[in-house]
């Protein structure tokens, strides 16, 4: 990162560290969400948007942390937030052994895969002992949501970084090569397999650390929530109205739906389900890239036009 | 002679019951221009796929440079030296020229800064420099053609594997492909050109020719050879040997 | 275990197996035309047996009137989506399959929302043929032998269709290739169409005979999409008679599994199936492996 970047990320960071001092539960709570809706996008967006494997189940790897974090509180007596870390370091380990087998997939053999993936741990979460079946696990309420936003801020603003970087580095130049072709990127020298296996891997450690800071947050975890696909169509959605496969898409496209996400989600769950699903089918006809194509294209404009009325 | 830069022995295809491949010997020497010609599906572009490491044969094996390279992974394939085409352009579409060129010599350059650079100069050498911030599929047929080459030369390869790189061209472009090849001698790169049509062409151009037919090899030999072989005539030109009676019948490279 | 109990499992799987491979010829026929896998697809079979399930408590309405009905209405519903939607994808975002990928799970979502708006979440079944006939050591549910007579009924019709008819020839000429199609003066955009709207309305005809075994809710689709595709996976895409042998395959996992487990685990064992076939043999148990 050049120094102008480093310094805009750190007063980002600082404001968006220091803001829930002045604001009120409700909306530290929005607060909340937004960050943590914006994070899911971003890691979807590494595997699905910059190496093109869509996957429709990396809520697995949310989870997983949840649950991770869930067990080790409440049967393990460990601090939340070493549950949460335990929660990403086991959807890592997973994610590498899961990468080599379901990346071997491609397209709906890939998306299917994850899909069924996650509603097949659903059933394990409802079935199993230690993970209190379909009641789930409670954890000890008391002041949770300070230190889960923080978690989740920490790791929001991580997931931005590596994309940052994937975006201007030779790791995210082959990932995107792949995604263009996979048979011609390995013909010019790229490791197609461990490329998109180390973008697999991203994609699954920030959901599964995300998933301890939620488990806190809530409170509680159960197997509907907890293993939710609508957090991947919401991840879907968000990246497609922000930009697919860039670096400002999850952004906008999360800060922009994350509120109206929440609340439909919770009071309107139907509606939700069809505003959602018939925004990705109409997005993808009507403005397939997304707004940061759109913005920057606008940008690039006004430049070229400032840069005429200088001469 | 010293030891051939790939040697291809007895190697064998077959797709369900259809043998695209029927024991093909064939062997290409440090910097020589080896042209395969051969009617569509004469097994040309299994060839290549079998050398470049994204199909494996049935039996049979593959030497480059005395190791044998069946089992190796096409990126390991591509880094020790092995670039290809695609008989049909397959360009990263939404990546810019340069990008497209820069993926491949990222395998040489350990930043991609330094890859880029690197591809800006291959980018040169192929006229395709003004085009490099371009999406690459906003390019012409003739342009994609010539992406095409400039990745595989962005590998810096010993070998170059060109896939049908004369078809849809006009007869200029014809020559500039030609002069082109040419030049990969005096650079000391080898090339495996297949080749349907243009013979006044490939006549010029080759060391050495190779005749495919429903995946057998009918001849192999200089230019001269090959035309005065008649199982070449029957199997391939049919009748009409104009085509290559109008053209020279060889340049001495010797 | 039980002989006879071994025999009653098997023949209610395979039973069960006619409606998945009639639901899996539905995604084929679809596939094998557009080169789109319909993530939506248990959607539309989730609604129609809803659809049955809600006629039949209103006025004891039979299959000979709710299947042609859904049927119809699946038909038209298809045409439209392919026409304003799926037609008019974007070629250059990525590649086709990704695209059409992403909209029919938007697709999938919305349909979601919409049964469970026009449903609600209630689980519902048809309790239209619930008698069995014994035979021997075995008993045979009324409902499960309608519902595997009907598949077979409706995939003969089906093959009649793409062999003897103009329409017929036209898919099967567009989904080997488009170009040829075309040179041949074929209507691919009308094929394509009328494919899509096919493949629904079949999707439509299994849901309707589903529910007479089954109970479901609208979230359940998403099951009978991985089952569906899971048949599709072990035979091979593309290929019919490997249809077949996938939907016995899968229905016997479903039948087992249901009696010695939670129907609940029952309903991940086609994906457990489809992963490990996936993972074993990419192309399936009777496609050709390799390129």
């Amino acid at each position: 990162m050049k120094g102008r970047t480093v310094i805009a990320f750190a007063i980002v960071a600082a404001v968006l560290a220091l803001v829930p001092q002045f604001l009120n539960g409700y909306a530290r709570s929005l607060l909340y969400i937004t960050v943590l809706y914006v994070a899911l996008a971003y890691a979807w967006n590494v595997i699905s948007g910059y190496a093109g494997y869509l996957s429709f189940g990396q809520v697995t790897f949310f989870g997983l942390g949840a649950y991770t974090t869930a067990i080790s509180v409440t049967r393990g007596n460990l601090p939340w937030w070493e549950g949460a870390l335990l929660g990403g370091v086991i959807s890592a380990a997973l994610a590498v052994p899961l990468g080599y087998l379901m990346l071997r997939l491609r397209g709906a053999f890939f998306a299917l895969g994850m899909l069924g993936l996650a509603q097949t741990l659903q059933v394990v979460a409802n079935s199993w002992q230690l993970t209190g079946g379909g009641s789930g696990l409670f954890l000890p309420p008391g002041s949770n949501a300070l230190p889960a936003y923080y978690w989740t801020l920490a790791i929001g603003l991580l997931t931005f970084a590596a994309t940052l970087f994937i975006d201007r580095s030779a790791f995210g130049l082959r990932l995107q090569a792949l995604r263009e072709d996979e048979q011609v990127a390995s013909t010019l020298g790229v490791q197609v397999t461990t490329t998109k296996v180390w973008a697999f891997v991203i994609s699954a450690i920030v959901p599964g650390l995300l998933g301890g800071g939620y488990a806190w947050y809530l409170t509680y975890v159960e197997p509907v929530s907890a293993f939710a696909t609508r957090f991947d169509l919401q991840a879907v959605a968000m990246t497609i109205l922000g930009g697919i496969g860039t670096v400002w898409g999850p952004l906008i496209g999360g800060v922009l739906m994350s509120q109206v996400s929440e609340m439909l989600a919770a009071q309107y769950p139907q509606a939700y389900l069809m505003i959602f699903g018939g925004l990705v089918v109409v997005l993808l006809v009507f403005l397939p890239r997304g707004i940061a194509p759109a913005v920057s294209a606008a940008l690039a404009r006004h430049r070229a036009r400032a840069a005429q009325g200088h001469r | 002679m010293s030891a051939p830069l790939l040697e291809i022995e007895n190697v064998s295809r077959a797709f369900g019951g259809v043998r695209a491949l029927d024991g093909v010997d064939l062997r290409v020497n440090q910097g020589e221009i080896l042209c395969i010609i051969g009617p569509n599906g004469a097994g040309k572009t299994t060839l290549f796929n079998i050398i470049s490491g994204v199909m494996r044969p049935s039996s049979g094996d593959v030497r480059f440079q005395g190791e044998s390279i069946v089992r190796w992974s096409p990126q390991r394939i591509a880094a020790a030296g092995i670039a290809r085409t695609y008989q049909i352009a397959r360009p990263f579409a939404r990546l810019c020229v340069r990008d497209n060129v820069a993926v491949a010599a990222l395998v040489h350059e350990r930043t991609l800064e330094r890859a880029r650079r690197a591809a800006q100069d291959v980018l040169e050498s192929v006229g395709l420099a003004t085009l490099a911030d371009r999406p690459a599929g906003s390019l012409t047929l003739t342009q994609r053609k010539r992406l095409e080459v400039a990745r595989a030369l962005a590998l810096r390869p010993k070998l170059l594997l060109l896939d049908e790189v004369m078809a849809g061209l006009t007869p200029t472009e014809i020559d500039t492909m030609a002069a082109f090849i040419e030049q990969l001698r005096e650079r000391g790169i080898a090339a495996i050109g297949g080749v349907e049509h243009v013979m006044r062409v490939v006549m010029r151009i080759s060391d050495r020719i190779a005749v495919l037919d429903f995946g057998k090899k009918i001849a192999d030999g200089t230019p001269a050879e090959i035309v005065a072989d008649s199982r070449v005539g029957e199997a391939y030109f049919g009748t009409s040997l104009d085509d290559v009676g109008a053209a020279p019948p060889t340049k001495g490279h010797s | 275990m039980h002989a006879a109990l071994i025999g009653q499992l098997t023949i209610d799987g395979l039973l069960v197996g006619g409606v998945y491979a009639l639901s899996a010829l539905g995604l084929n026929v679809i596939f094998g035309v557009m080169r789109i896998v319909n993530l939506a697809h248990g959607e539309f079979v989730i609604g129609a047996a809803l659809l049955s399930a809600v006629l039949f408590e209103r006025w004891h309405a039979n299959l000979f009137v709710v299947l042609p009905l859904a049927f119809v209405l699946a038909f038209g519903l298809g045409a439209l989506i392919q026409r304003a939607f799926l037609r008019r994808l974007p070629e250059d975002l990525a590649s086709a399959e990704a695209t059409s990928l992403l909209m029919t799970f938007g697709l999938s979502y919305f349909f979601v929302g919409a049964w469970l708006t026009f449903f609600s979440g209630n689980f519902r079944s048809v309790p239209y043929l619930t008698g069995a006939w014994t035979l021997g050591p075995f008993s045979i549910a009324q409902a499960r032998l309608a519902a595997f007579v009907a598949s077979g009924i409706i995939a003969v019709l089906l093959a009649l269709l793409l062999r003897y008819t103009a329409l017929g020839r036209s898919i099967r000429a567009t989904s080997q290739n488009v170009q040829g199609a075309l040179a041949c003066g074929v209507d691919v955009e009308r094929v394509r169409t009328l494919s899509f709207a096919l493949g629904t309305a079949i999707a439509a005809a299994s849901g309707c005979l589903l529910i007479l075994i089954f109970t479901v809710n609208p979230e359940t689709g998403a099951n009978v999409t991985l089952a569906s595709f899971a048949v599709i996976a072990l035979g091979g895409l593309g290929n019919y008679a490997g249809t077949l042998v996938g939907a016995a395959v899968i229905g016997l996992a479903v039948s087992f599994t249901g009696y010695f487990a939670t129907a609940q685990v029952a309903q991940a064992a086609p994906y457990v199936l489809f992963i490990l076939v996936l993972l074993l043999r990419p192309a399936g148990i009777l496609g050709k492996s390799g390129a």
